[in-house]
């Protein structure tokens, strides 16, 4: 045994880097959240005090609905990106002029910083002259939406238009990996569709899509798990409570706000444990429809 | 190209097929198909530009600090640099860009050269807890930054590294991604190969360098892409950690200033420019290798 650890020593050293920072910054910080928030703290010392804080986030209506929020803007943002990209996909790999220019047009805003892109459509979207709104002016239409004036859940809301600043950001990424994903289903799956006399209709209902499933996953949980930390580009247009009345306001804002202007990091943790177990729901859920097919028939 | 049977042309462009017979009715079919192509995807094109030059255009007209026009011009009317000017002297944008530049490259260096040590290790390395280690590496994966934002604030301020570039570099030179992307790659390399240079006597690190690595290319510049777009666009982290606005990278300094600048259209939007324009410029030089590197490790993912 002690033989065989010597001549795995050099295998030890190639991890532990990696192992360093995983503890130091990745396991530490991780038990600290879980342990800050079973605490409270009484003139500046730590004190033990169970569910206390999760008690209290489950009466802060604010929290609530800053979940809800956060939910509800990662719902609108998939329901629209995930079909979209997959339409223009499916366009793009049939295309045969150009589609490297289009792949680098299309990707454009996903190398673009998230500050710069709010900064931008904050002029967009603005409701004098912006460009959407100067662009209805320029067709007649009198009655413009209020965009990121209107904290009101209703079309032309803030809320729709960081949905649209999302979609549009993102729209080339998804775009890419559903490439990716339709570029390796196999020529003769679609072959032998052919064969059997099926319309491009019915291909691509039955044998695309189904080969595209570990893609829509894929798309799917990453575009969740982003959606549930947002932060930077709602900030960015309108400050840590999402203004106009916290219309914008994710988890991670309101976690931002609890801990660094508010000061109270165990309530801040909690909150982090919070949005953990729901991430960690929605992958687990993930994986069982993923992995388990694949690595059965990888590894 | 697809093999299919060809759908109904749109009546609004179906051709006879009688001029030149049956081949040139299809060649027709397809060209038609091309076209609605072809627009469809230059509309979202076009969607994907137009913000981007109107904030040129608006960066470029010293009125737009003062008044807006009602219907959006896509090209100013007194173009000059004026916005330009001002940015650059009221921020301090080249420091930015060093701050930025300094995190991102030494992050990413770090990263590439940890994970693919490591990657190595677990796809060919044999050694007692492998898996189990793997497991708990792939924990980062599961975990959001946001769950551990707060105690690794902390951890900095005690360690005294908050408002230190350090801050920004350190958590990320090494992680689970990286490793996990490197040795599903790595788990590919023949191991013939390397039995045959550890027979004639090279040490693992040898092999590592001189064999593996080199044969590594594709998805080192995969890793190296996502890392730059990683670090340089990171703007949470970079607002927890630092306070002094001389250590501000550029995304995190453009998002304090365009917010208190507000009312100053043109300026905020020459900064903007400023602070994309050398990684637009980067990707338009990459982009084909940048565009190749996402969609590898879309695939792997």
């Amino acid at each position: 045994m002690l033989r065989e650890l010597r001549r795995s020593l050099v295998w030890y050293l190639f991890i532990a880097p990696t192992f360093i920072i995983y503890g130091l910054f990745v396991a530490y910080p991780t038990l600290q959240t879980f342990r800050l928030s079973v605490f409270q703290e009484v003139a500046t010392k730590q004190q033990f005090v169970g569910a206390v804080q999760y008690i209290r986030l489950l009466t802060t209506d604010v929290f609530y609905a800053s979940l809800v929020n956060t939910i509800g803007l990662g719902l609108a943002f998939l329901v629209i990106v995930v079909p979209l990209s997959l339409v223009l996909a499916t366009l793009l790999n049939q295309l045969r002029v150009a589609p490297n220019l289009f792949k680098t047009i299309y990707f454009l805003p996903q190398i673009t910083s998230t500050v710069a892109i709010a900064l931008i459509f904050s002029y967009v979207f603005n409701p004098s002259w912006g460009l959407v709104n100067g662009g209805l002016h320029l067709i007649g239409v009198s009655d413009v939406p209020l965009w990121l004036a209107e904290p009101r859940l209703v079309l032309g809301s803030s809320r729709t238009m960081a949905t649209i600043m999302a979609v549009w950001t993102a729209l080339g990424y998804e775009m890419l990996i559903f490439l990716a994903g339709l570029q390796a289903v196999p020529a003769e799956l679609n072959d032998a569709a052919v064969v059997d006399g099926a319309g491009p209709l019915q291909t691509w209902w039955y044998i695309t899509i189904p080969s595209l499933r570990p893609t829509i996953v894929f798309i799917v949980l990453t575009g969740t798990i982003d959606a549930m930390s947002r932060f930077s580009d709602l900030w960015t247009l309108g400050g840590p409570s999402g203004s106009p009345a916290r219309s914008l306001q994710t988890i991670v804002m309101y976690m931002y706000q609890t801990a660094f202007e508010g000061n109270d990091f165990n309530l801040a943790s909690a909150m982090a444990v919070v949005m953990f177990l729901i991430v960690l729901i929605l992958t687990l859920v993930n994986f069982r429809l993923f992995l388990r097919r694949d690595f059965a028939s990888a590894e | 190209m697809q093999a299919e049977t060809e759908p109904m042309p749109p009546a609004a462009v179906a051709q006879p097929a009688e001029r030149g017979g049956f081949l040139a009715g299809r060649r027709q079919a397809e060209l038609a198909r091309q076209i609605v192509i072809l627009a469809v995807l230059i509309i979202g094109a076009l969607s994907m530009i137009v913000p981007f030059e109107w904030m040129l255009a608006t960066s470029l007209s010293r009125s737009a600090n003062s008044s807006m026009p009602r219907i959006p011009q896509l090209w100013p009317s007194d173009a000059s640099f004026f916005n330009y000017k001002i940015a650059l002297t009221n921020l301090p944008v080249l420091t930015y860009y060093w701050n930025s530049f300094i995190v991102t490259a030494s992050a990413t260096l770090g990263l590439l050269l940890f994970s693919s040590l490591a990657g190595y290790a677990f796809a060919k390395g044999r050694f007692p807890g492998k898996s189990v280690l793997f497991v708990i590496l792939l924990t980062t994966l599961m975990i959001p930054f946001e769950m551990r934002m707060v105690p690794m604030y902390l951890e900095m301020r005690d360690l005294h590294l908050n408002d230190n570039l350090l801050a920004l570099i350190l958590p990320f030179i090494a992680g689970g991604f990286g490793t996990f992307l490197m040795r599903q790659y790595m788990t590919s390399i023949p191991d013939e190969l390397l039995d045959a240079a550890r027979m004639d006597g090279a040490n693992e690190l040898v092999i590592f360098s001189q064999i593996v690595l080199p044969l590594c290319g594709p998805v080192l510049a995969a890793l190296t892409v996502l890392s730059v777009l990683w670090r340089w666009n990171d703007v949470l982290w970079p607002l927890l950690v630092i306070d002094n606005n001389k250590l501000y990278t550029v995304t995190l300094g453009l998002a304090v200033e365009g917010r208190s600048q507000g009312t100053l259209t043109g300026v905020v939007l020459a900064n903007t420019t400023l602070a994309i324009l050398p990684i637009v410029l980067i990707y338009i030089l990459l982009q084909r290798f940048i565009v190749r590197g996402i969609m590898l490790s879309g695939l792997k993912g």
